[in-house]
């Protein structure tokens, strides 16, 4: 069984690019299913902080914003191709999170929040009132992404075009995440997170780890914001709004923390009410945070949880309750 | 510019920042509690106290008092719902939860009382108080007052009174506190309803300078973070002078460097002092 099941998720994982195929082709599903991607990718990002480190970054949308400007200067004022662009995004948003992690390394919970939040704060009003950035008209006409290799690659704008390049960024980033899970840096972080004490006896350097952890979520969520900069052809100050703060957190809560496709599925859930069941901008607010606030109140760990209890019930036999952490 | 009208502008945004924070304050320092939805519950505040005066007719002076009131039964409500992860000690979930409550309380806001910026008036906003060249409002001397009052009360029940050495005991370890036979979810509750309450009047005070939006939320309190960990997370007198130091800090910024970058400068000034400093000013 185990030997099958790597071939069997490679296989599961390349049907998901017929998805948008398989739900009819039309516009408006390649659309969502990039935005599905998009997001997933962003939430990633702040995956790493909140289900490997234990804190909660309100800062992500500093990163998801500098890949979205970094493509979009140097695409519209030096005419940069996707993979140049690309390039700059992952460099810029390494060097924001390198300034920002020395500045929170000795911050803890909600200081570390507070800190991380006031950094976006800070980000959004540069970008608002500094011309070089756009100000407040933001980016306008991005050109159509060039991502080619030896003559063969993506040249377009459209969302069937960009669709192989959202399904390529989602995989990579699913794969960066699961040798994340394995490596030492993952597990070096999951220990700090869940007995410090034990992680400091073994000689890990909490610190270090929590930074290097901070530094590498970067340029997931910057890449993201890179794509989304070709997807919408402009980049503004609307990148910093809460909405996709609160979208990467409900996101990685909904399904349950620390579960590789946890983010995916959630941004999936999310989006989809969003786009074929919404309720109006204000509604789907409502909806956005009452899921977000009800999950941790209702089934802490997720609908993991919420499946763990219905199971257990049925079988009625007592599981150990999930040691919590102060 | 006129230095003077400047330290006075800066008293009057100071005692609002300190006003909007003091739930904060003691939220935190008192109970080790976070939350992220203080913006939206000012917001909140402003909008009930608003529509009091907009639809039921009554007078600012009554409009209020009824905001303070709803807002606090909802801190009753807000409470109850989160007392699991607040009796666990459990910030990580508490931030995101009340971050979700926020974004709850900003669409749900903007349902109700409509997307469209509105004007609050309160009478005491254009009664001017001038001398010479300088000039306030009642309004101002009124918040100045109210804050410096509310300080006053609240330094004086925690520290001199047995309610004050009950929530005080609760915040240093809940489980004991239970164990002497202290009510902690009633401790709690009645932290979290000051912290409403306070931010209502807060926002009855200080939100007739500008029009209200329900998106306003967390621009509108985003400095109060910065007075709360300047002031040393939860220090009563740390928040009040902290309160004053950053609105002349922002008075002054504002009139000689640029008032387009005060708050990006403020927020500058407070990762300096945390970097240095992470648990904030006051602490020792």
């Amino acid at each position: 069984m185990k030997k099958l099941a790597t071939p069997a998720a490679l296989l599961l994982a390349a049907l998901t690019y017929f998805v948008p195929t398989l739900a009819g082709g039309a516009p408006v599903i390649y659309a969502a299913c990039i935005t599905i991607a998009i997001l997933a990718v962003m939430s990633y990002g702040a995956d790493l902080i909140l289900s490997y480190l234990g804190e909660v970054s309100l800062g992500h949308t500093i990163f998801w914003a500098a890949g979205g400007y970094a493509a979009s200067l140097l695409a519209v004022n030096a005419g940069w191709n996707g993979w140049q662009t690309a390039g700059a995004a992952i460099a810029v948003s390494i060097v924001l999170a390198g300034v920002l992690g020395l500045a929170t390394l000795r911050t803890r919970e909600f200081v570390f929040s507070l800190v991380t939040y006031a950094a976006a704060v800070v980000a959004m009003e540069v970008a608002f009132n500094w011309p070089f950035l756009g100000g407040s008209d933001g980016i306008v006409g991005v050109p159509p992404l060039q991502l080619t290799l030896f003559g063969v690659g993506v040249n377009g704008a459209g969302n069937v075009d960009l669709w192989p390049v959202a399904w390529g960024l989602l995989m990579l980033t699913l794969l960066f995440i699961q040798r994340f899970r394995r490596s030492r840096l993952g597990t070096s972080a999951l220990m700090v997170q869940m007995n410090p004490d034990l992680a400091q006896a073994l000689g890990v350097d909490a610190r270090a780890v929590r930074f290097l952890v901070f530094v590498a979520s970067a340029p997931i969520s910057a890449l993201a914001g890179w794509l989304y900069a070709y997807q919408r052809a402009y980049v503004g100050t609307d990148m910093f709004e809460s909405y996709f703060l609160v979208l990467m957190l409900t996101a990685i809560v909904i399904v349950g923390r620390r579960l590789l496709l946890g983010p995916l599925i959630g941004t999936s859930l999310i989006i989809v009410q969003q786009t074929f069941f919404s309720i109006g901008g204000d509604g789907d607010k409502i909806v956005l945070g009452a899921v977000l606030a009800g999950i941790l109140l209702l089934w802490p760990r997720g609908m993991i949880g919420l499946w763990d209890a219905l199971v257990s019930r049925r079988s009625s036999r007592p599981r150990p309750s999930e040691p919590t952490r102060s | 510019m006129n230095l003077a009208q400047q330290i006075i502008n800066g008293l009057v945004l100071g005692s609002g920042y300190a006003l909007i924070a003091i739930g904060w304050t003691l939220l935190l320092g008192a109970a080790r509690l976070v939350n992220f939805a203080h913006g939206q519950l000012y917001m909140l505040g402003a909008f009930v106290a608003w529509a009091a005066m907009d639809r039921l007719g009554v007078s600012y002076f009554v409009a209020v008092p009824i905001a303070v009131a709803v807002l606090g039964l909802l801190g009753v409500l807000l409470q109850v719902m989160m007392l699991r992860p607040v009796m666990q000690q459990n910030l990580t979930s508490l931030m995101i939860v009340t971050l979700g409550f926020g974004y709850v309380f900003q669409g749900g806001a903007a349902r109700i009382f409509g997307g469209n910026p509105q004007t609050f008036v309160s009478p005491l906003q254009s009664a001017i108080i001038r001398f010479g060249e300088i000039w306030f409002t009642w309004q101002d001397v009124i918040t100045l007052l109210g804050t410096l009052l509310l300080f006053a009360v609240l330094w004086l029940v925690l520290n001199r009174t047995r309610t004050g050495a009950l929530v005080r005991s609760v915040a240093e370890d809940p489980k004991l506190a239970q164990l002497f036979g202290i009510n902690a979810s009633l401790v709690y509750i009645g932290v979290f309803v000051f912290e409403c309450a306070a931010v209502a009047l807060g926002a009855g005070l200080v939100a007739p300078r500008s029009p209200i939006l329900a998106s306003m939320g967390f621009d509108e309190v985003i400095l109060t973070f910065v007075v709360v960990v300047l002031g040393g997370i939860g220090s009563v007198g740390g928040s009040l002078l902290a309160g004053f130091g950053l609105g002349m800090f922002t008075a002054l910024f504002g009139a000689l460097v640029s008032p387009a970058y005060t708050t990006a400068a403020a927020f500058l000034l407070l990762l300096a002092v945390l970097v240095m400093r992470p648990r904030g000013l006051a602490a020792r």
